[in-house]
């Protein structure tokens, strides 16, 4: 897999924009601006699944994300008023022990792992795959040549929608299935947890001496 | 540099294509997604174990995710360009863990409401019932 022309100029774009926003999704002292980091870091990642022809799955990003998720976590943020802002530096590397079981750590992993065995892998994969990927970019372009010409004549109608959709109800129908439990499972859940207790009265489902303690708090 | 850094390396000089640091940069392949990647997981475990703000702890938890997503969508172009494995199965993993974090959102905030609710708090060091 090898970008090139524009592509390679917006992938530098979108990932230095979703690697600053993720960023400044961690520093930021309000939560309200950690979030809307968090979104533009989500539209940077989603234009990069574009990029690597994932068209289905950044709109997917961009709708559930970003059209659900993080809507509903600038509902909670305004809604628990986190008013005061977070303190800073309180002392996180005045632990001596701590800190030093985490370089020792830190050095086994880069000296293990990123300097040693990550290259070496990628390299014997890169060599495995190269004729492969000699050829991508010319079969590439062979079928998007084969693609249908979108009405206005412009575009060109990609299938890779309807290929992910086919395999998601054959080779993950079970997971799938499992998937849509799993959500209807969250929504009861949350929809359990956030009521407040008027509402847990109303359904009658409270505590018998929680009640009573209620009641004999409010008379 | 190349023996000493090969992880640098793999960052601008890696293809066998490729034979200046500029020609790598004009021709960003699989590595670089990759290192954009662990960078993104990085800063979101930097985030969940320095920040005490739950809210904010949820959101790095969501880059983290993101960051696999990426890392997914990535070996599966890598997959359609090379002919091995089945191409599409990255795609379906993302879907799903795209599903299993809406789902983890909506559970977390809730419980996020309910411990406002009760505590009159989302900082986690006073959120500290089950420390001893």
């Amino acid at each position: 897999m090898i970008l090139s022309g524009w592509e390679s100029v917006f992938f530098w774009i979108f990932s230095i924009a979703a690697i600053l926003a993720g960023l400044l999704t961690v520093m930021a002292r309000n939560a309200v601006h950690s979030a809307l980091f968090l979104i533009s870091s989500l539209v940077s990642v989603a234009a990069l699944f574009i990029l690597l022809g994932a068209e289905f799955i950044a709109g997917v990003q961009i709708l559930v994300y970003v059209g659900g998720v993080m809507v509903l976590f600038l509902f909670v943020i305004m809604l628990v008023n986190v008013g005061a802002e977070e303190e800073g530096r309180a002392a996180i590397f005045n632990r001596p022990a701590q800190v030093t079981a985490a370089l020792v750590f830190l050095g086994l992993l880069a000296g293990v792992l990123v300097i040693y065995a990550i290259p070496r892998g990628y390299q014997a994969m890169q060599k495995r795959d190269e004729a492969a990927l000699q050829q991508s970019n010319a079969k590439r372009a062979a079928a998007e040549n084969n693609m249908d010409t979108a009405a206005t004549g412009v575009s060109r109608l990609t299938k890779e929608t309807e290929r992910v959709g086919t395999s998601l109800y054959t080779y993950a129908s079970l997971p799938f299935e499992i998937a849509s439990v799993l959500l209807l499972v969250a929504i009861i859940g949350s929809v359990m947890l956030a009521r407040t207790l008027k509402q847990e009265v109303a359904a009658d489902d409270v505590d018998p001496d929680v009640l009573s303690e209620i009641k004999s708090k409010s008379v | 540099m190349h023996h000493l850094f090969p992880s640098l390396a793999l960052l601008f000089q890696e293809t066998s294509r490729a034979t200046t640091a500029l020609e790598s940069i004009k021709h960003p392949d699989l590595s670089k997604f990759l290192v954009i990647a662990a960078i993104l997981f990085i800063i979101g475990v930097a985030g969940v174990l320095t920040r005490r703000n739950l809210l904010v702890i949820f959101m790095s938890i969501e880059l983290i995710l993101n960051a696999a997503n990426l890392n997914f969508i990535a070996f599966s172009r890598y997959l359609q360009d090379t002919g091995r494995g089945d191409p599409l199965s990255g795609q379906l993993f993302t879907v799903f863990v795209i599903v299993v974090a809406a789902a983890e959102a909506a559970i977390g905030l809730g419980i996020v409401i309910a411990l406002y609710r009760n505590r009159e708090t989302i900082w986690v060091d006073e959120i500290d019932l089950m420390k001893w």
